[in-house]
């Protein structure tokens, strides 16, 4: 569900750019094994806190909008309320991880309203909703390798 | 025409992908090195043609390694020939959209369990994940379709996606063979990889656990309910099995008494028993009784009676026991035995066989009178003077009716006769209605020591006299009025109340032969009317006897008696009840 797509008459088009893309991430499985955690961490929350917003207008203009139906409202509302639910979750688990002393606390604000402010938060008002749940795709995608990798990294057992 | 173009490209471990491409229709581009694959990678605006990093001619394939392969980035590739490029937009792609995981490994199954049925069962199928995906590291994450079909069928059944490298298949059939495979994709894309190879599960029919299970089941549950009613008829039948397999030992028993009578010490019912139940064997056990008193003997009776009986019919019993049958009862002790067969049974009434045998037993009674004996044998022809004395002897028990139902055999005659000792007191009315009675036959009259002549007068006169008569029920007194002469009062010994006698012989033929009907032939007691209230003794003492052998209850103190009474003076006083043997001797001549 939380890459859920949906269905649109356009077919997929390669031409993308994603507000995010100013955001360096690891590209393969080899580049996020070897940055530290605190990395991966970082770009994990970085990521989660620039899908706030628009996830949230996209949701607005999803109810307003009657052309869609009522299953296309409710999964843009799931949408972001997961990555909303997510975002915090992380931001737990790195408080939690900073106090053990597993990764440095050099992560500090990026929850804040002011690091939101601070990137470049215009650019997805100019996207249109295709592309918007494409970019959001694949960034959620980026996101659940990146926090798979990284719980296997600290807590190697279950499943890694 | 078909211009070269790329078949496919796919990436199998989101690490590396593989593109393949394919000439077309144009084979003289089909040469080896007549292509050149080209790829564009759109990350940070440094866009730029490359050339295929590694070729792999003989596939026409073009191998990305991890160097060069990066995700979430689009990737764009073309063809290139001589002159010619061969592109289309089409063929860009990110490198986690073209992922294809490669089948899972090991793929077995291990039979779950059997339907109780026996028809149906479930496998549990396990399998490795490719190797080729970095499932460990969480890089890849995995989940896998199984598609399972009978042998011969056409369409696959799929069972819902899941991660986990096992899974269970529930309804297969026994007998049946079928083909499983699985296949992979990455969690929420769309593209699957291939279908693993295939396995075959069959079970087939295991008949002795099949049909083992509910057998067994059938049996333990057909001997436990056998057991049950076992069980129920043994406590059920507790009584009648312990007769069964245990008899009681038989133990010596008394023919028609007892053991539990005796012991339970019921003197009523032994009585009643002794009286007309055990016939056979009441005399050993009746004389043991009296032992002491070896004068007395014990008649044996010859049937069951009635306790108390009728009242007339104990009239009937009574008198015809004395006259004429040697059945008497044990004294006291014992109920009035009524005789129910046909010896004893005629009434007073009947006066045939009676007299006859009445005759006979009179006579016999006085063993010392052969006269009398003729006498009373010629007796029955004159019937006068015998009825009379028949009936009123027959009828004497008529007025014992109130009487006491018991009487002691004080004494017992040799000639058989038996003389009671009543219990009660006797009653006038009886007495009355017996001589109405005698009236009322019909000119029979009541014995008296009357001729015939005086008979009339005799009817007439009150009662005076006690018929003393000999009841085998020893009930109370038999107080028989006797018609007596006209004059005479009764000098007869008062006997104890309901004292009863047997008529001596001589008595009886005495007004036979004494016309004037002065003889009594009776002894009559002399028990006034007024002596008839009282109190009865159980016993009353013989006094004496008269010239005639007959035995006087209670002697006239002075008087000699008259005719009619003759009297034997005795001896000695006796006391009341009993009568030694001595006494016995005078008594018998």
């Amino acid at each position: 569900e939380l890459y859920f797509l949906p269905s649109k008459n356009q077919i997929g088009r390669v031409s993308h750019n994603c507000h995010t893309s100013t955001i360096l991430t690891p590209n393969g499985k080899e580049n996020a094994q070897r940055i530290a955690r605190e990395e991966l961490t970082e770009v994990i929350l970085k990521l989660l806190v620039a899908w706030r917003d628009p996830l949230w207008h996209f949701h607005q203009d999803m109810a307003q909008h009657h052309e869609f139906n009522n299953f296309s409202s409710n999964k843009s509302l799931e949408m972001s309320d997961m990555v909303h639910e997510l975002r915090k979750g992380v931001q737990k688990v790195v408080e939690k991880m900073q106090m053990l002393g597993i990764i440095s606390p050099s992560i500090g604000n990026l929850g804040t309203p002011e690091a939101l402010l601070a990137s470049d938060s215009a650019e997805w008002r100019l996207m249109n909703d295709y592309d918007l749940l494409y970019c959001f795709r694949r960034d959620s995608n980026k996101i659940q390798h990146y926090l798979k990798i990284l719980k296997c990294r600290i807590v190697p057992e279950h499943g890694c | 025409t078909l211009e070269p173009h790329f078949t496919d490209c796919i990436s199998r471990d989101l690490e590396t992908f593989r593109c393949w491409w394919s000439p077309g229709s144009l084979h003289n581009l089909s040469t080896l090195g007549a292509l050149k694959i080209f790829y564009l990678k759109k990350d940070s605006h440094s866009s730029e043609w490359k050339e295929c990093p590694e070729y792999i001619h003989d596939n026409r394939e073009c191998f990305f390694d991890s160097n060069h392969t990066s995700v979430w980035i689009p990737y764009c590739v073309q063809l290139r020939g001589q002159n010619i490029t061969y592109f289309n937009e089409d063929d860009c792609f990110t490198v986690e959209n073209i992922v294809r995981p490669d089948p899972p490994v090991s793929l077995n199954w291990t039979l779950l369990k059997i339907s109780p049925s026996g028809l149906s069962y479930d496998v549990l199928v396990n399998w490795e994940p490719p190797p080729s995906a970095d499932v460990g590291v969480g890089w890849m994450r995995i989940e896998y379709e199984i598609q399972y079909r009978e042998r011969n069928a056409t369409n696959w059944k799929a069972l819902e996606k899941q991660p986990h490298t096992k899974q269970t298949i529930y309804g297969l059939q026994i007998g049946k063979e079928y083909e499983v495979h699985i296949r992979s994709r990455m969690q929420a894309f769309v593209k699957f990889g291939e279908f693993s190879d295939s396995i075959f599960i069959e079970v087939t029919e295991i008949p002795n656990r099949h049909g083992l299970v509910p057998f067994t089941l059938v049996v333990i549950f057909g001997i436990v309910g056998v057991l049950i009613v076992i069980l129920l008829i043994v406590i059920s039948w507790q009584q009648r099995l312990m007769m069964i397999l245990l008899p009681p030992v038989p133990v010596p028993k008394i023919k028609g008494i007892d053991s539990e009578l005796l012991k339970k010490g019921k003197l009523g019912e032994l009585n009643f028993l002794l009286n007309g139940g055990g016939l056979d064997g009441l005399q050993p056990y009746a004389k043991e009784l009296y032992h002491e008193e070896p004068w007395v003997e014990f008649i044996e009776m010859d049937k069951e009676n009635e306790e108390g009986g009728d009242k007339v019919d104990n009239c009937n019993s009574d008198t015809q026991k004395l006259l004429g049958l040697p059945h008497r009862n044990i004294d006291g002790l014992s109920a009035i035995s009524h005789p129910d067969d046909d010896s004893g049974q005629a009434s007073c009434y009947d006066t045939d066989l009676p007299e006859h045998d009445t005759q006979m037993l009179i006579a016999s009674m006085l063993p010392g009178q052969p006269e009398n004996h003729q006498a009373s044998l010629d007796a029955p022809a004159s019937e006068t003077g015998e009825r009379p004395l028949i009936q009123t002897q027959i009828e004497g028990p008529q007025t014992w009716v109130n009487t006491d139902l018991y009487a002691q055999v004080s004494n017992v005659m040799p000639s058989g006769g038996v003389v009671l000792s009543p219990g009660q007191q006797p009653k006038m009315q009886e007495n009355i209605t017996g001589s109405e009675r005698e009236a009322q036959k019909g000119g029979k009259k009541s014995e008296d020591c009357e001729d015939n002549e005086g008979i009339e007068d005799w009817k007439k006169s009150e009662p005076q006299f006690q018929l003393l008569v000999v009841v085998p029920e020893g009930s109370g007194s038999t107080t028989k009025n006797n018609v007596q002469q006209t004059s005479t009062p009764p000098n007869s010994p008062v006997p104890g109340p309901g004292y009863q006698t047997i008529q001596p012989q001589p008595m009886e033929t005495k007004p036979a032969t004494m016309t004037d009907g002065s003889q009594p032939t009776y002894i009559l007691p002399e028990s006034p009317q007024s002596q008839l209230f009282t109190p009865v003794a159980d016993y009353t003492v013989v006094q004496e006897l008269d010239m005639h052998h007959s035995l006087l209850l209670n002697p006239p103190p002075n008087h000699s008696p008259s005719l009619c009474q003759p009297q034997h003076p005795l001896k000695a006083p006796m006391p009341v009840g009993y009568i030694t043997p001595d006494l016995l001797g005078n008594l018998v001549p």
